[in-house]
């Protein structure tokens, strides 16, 4: 479990976090959001020790020496090879994980044939996999990871996902990401962070519910003008948008209306219909306007 | 692995430890050499003028080495220094080992003893071949006043390289370490030249190895000696306490 309550800081006269409260029950994924210069690496550090609030309160239901840091590029001495730097990592977060763990863990990173190479010559991308295998290595039980997948290509990037999937439950994780898919697709609370201030907290159903406009997307088998004029005709369609020949857009003026009507128009009309479906609201969309 | 394994492979991969070594048994090597021919050496270069140079002593030799060493042997340990204890230098890194070693005191003493070791190590090993090669060409100096001679300046260097770790945890940067760990140190020997504080400031010791084989008593360092020492742990506690309270 982590909780912030009322943490502020300043770097002279700019406040980098402002009565910030945080919660972020245990076993569960966090995602931090914003924008650069939100305050988002101020308050990772501030949760992993690194740095000191002006007021307000942290509590973090683990000792130091459970929390884990992954900065967003992280890097070691050039001269140490993958497998000495995780096994110093394991000798000094959690010495009695064996040692035959040290290339265990390299292997899960994807770091297989670079387990003995010094780590000088290592990629961008490398150097993050070697650092979520020092980090893991640990067996943390605060994970706090600042952009981790932002170096990464695809494949790397799924992995790191998984990683983070497979942690729930076992490890608290707390993640800042530019990337809103990745956020979407395995945190279960999201806050976002603008000038140091906490905008929203809460989980995606609540951040993205009441924001879902009934709009609904319908494809159709060949174009149907028909179906097109009766839409626009009907009092509980505000707007038909046709995004392409077969692919209409119905903006209605309520759920209600829609869900009562749209399938009998259709019907009516004897439209041959391959989808419908609800258009919903994206992480990216409420980021967009909530930080706007 | 180790932080203790981890400060040894530094020393040994980088090869930080041949440029120690290298210059101090360079100079353990030339010291003695040029304080013997300084003669033959002014007459062949110095285009037939004649130079009558007295007969060098031991102390001659061991000085010719000890004043290089307390010169270029102190800016290399000074920069290989820094390279080691300016641990936050660089941000990532410094993450990596603050979020896992929860004392300063842990993370700075490895740093601080190998290079510390392997300065005194490399200062012992040139003076052994100063002390060779000066009782080869000119005399055998006295093994007790070599003996009191290394251990002085062995106490010097563990000073010399606390200056170091201070600055490096205060300025977190490497260069600016340098810079100010050297002015500290070439001031110490001008401030020395008050006659009420020579012998009590670290720097008298940069003169005991040659001091003591030229006659000068053991005690007359003593006084000194302490004062690094008190020095010497004054700046490593304000080292520990200057990592713990600094934010990353």
């Amino acid at each position: 479990m982590i909780s912030t309550k009322s943490i502020t800081k300043a770097y002279g006269s700019r406040r980098a976090l402002d009565d910030v409260s945080i919660f972020v029950p245990e076993g569960s994924v966090y995602g931090l959001v914003g924008p650069n210069g939100a305050g988002k690496t101020t308050l990772l550090g501030i949760l992993a020790g690194l740095r000191h609030p002006d007021s307000g309160a942290v509590d973090i239901g683990a000792p130091r020496s459970r929390i884990a840091v992954l900065p967003d590029t992280p890097q070691f001495e050039p001269w140490l090879t993958a497998r000495e730097v995780v096994d110093l990592a394991r000798n000094l977060a959690a010495p009695d994980v064996p040692v035959d763990r040290v290339g265990e863990v390299l292997v899960e990173a994807g770091l297989e044939d670079s387990i003995d190479v010094r780590v000088g010559g290592f990629s961008r991308g490398m150097l993050q996999r070697l650092g979520l295998a020092a980090t893991v290595i640990g067996e943390p039980q605060v994970l706090l990871l600042d952009e981790p997948s932002a170096a990464l290509d695809p494949g790397g990037r799924r992995e790191v996902l998984d990683l983070v999937t497979r942690l729930r439950g076992r490890s608290t994780v707390m993640f800042s990401s530019h990337i809103l898919g990745d956020v979407q697709e395995v945190c279960d609370t999201v806050g976002i962070l603008r000038e140091g201030r906490l905008l929203f907290q809460g989980s995606l159903d609540e951040l993205l519910v009441g924001r879902v406009g009934a709009v609904y997307r319908i494809r159709l088998r060949g174009t149907d003008e028909a179906v097109v004029q009766s839409l626009r005709d009907s009092p509980w369609v505000q707007l038909v948008e046709q995004v392409a020949a077969s692919d209409l857009r119905v903006t209605a003026d309520g759920r209600e209306g829609a869900e009562r009507n749209l399938v009998k128009v259709l019907a009516d009309n004897d439209a041959a219909v391959i989808s419908i479906s609800p258009e919903g609201a994206n992480l990216e969309d409420v980021f967009l306007e909530l930080t706007s | 692995m180790s932080l203790w394994r981890l400060e040894w492979l530094r020393m040994m991969r980088t090869k930080r430890w041949v440029a120690i070594f290298g210059v101090f048994t360079f100079f353990g090597i030339i010291g003695p050499l040029s304080a013997r021919y300084i003669g033959e050496i002014v007459e062949r270069f110095g285009g037939g003028v004649q130079v009558t140079f007295p007969e060098p002593t031991p102390a001659d030799g061991i000085m010719q080495y000890s004043a290089n060493v307390q010169q270029l042997g102190l800016l290399v340990l000074v920069m290989i220094a820094a390279g080691a204890l300016t641990i936050e230098s660089r941000y990532e890194m410094a993450v990596f080992l603050r979020t896992r070693v929860m004392s300063t005191t842990r993370l700075l003493i490895p740093r601080y003893v190998v290079v510390a070791a392997t300065g005194i190590l490399a200062y012992v090993a040139g003076s052994l071949l100063a002390w060779y090669e000066t009782a080869v060409l000119i005399g055998t100096p006295g093994t007790g006043a070599m003996a009191a001679g290394m251990l002085y300046g062995s106490v010097y260097l563990l000073f010399a390289v606390s200056v170091v770790a201070f600055f490096g945890s205060t300025l977190k940067n490497v260069l600016p370490t340098v810079i100010l760990s050297l002015v500290v140190l070439v001031i110490l020997p001008i401030v020395g030249l008050i006659p009420s504080l020579t012998d009590w400031l670290p720097s008298h010791l940069t003169g005991a190895l040659d001091g003591l084989v030229g006659g000068a008593a053991i005690g007359d360092f003593l006084k000194a000696m302490f004062v690094t020492l008190a020095g010497t742990f004054a700046l490593l506690y304000g080292t520990i306490g200057v990592l713990a309270r600094r934010e990353l």
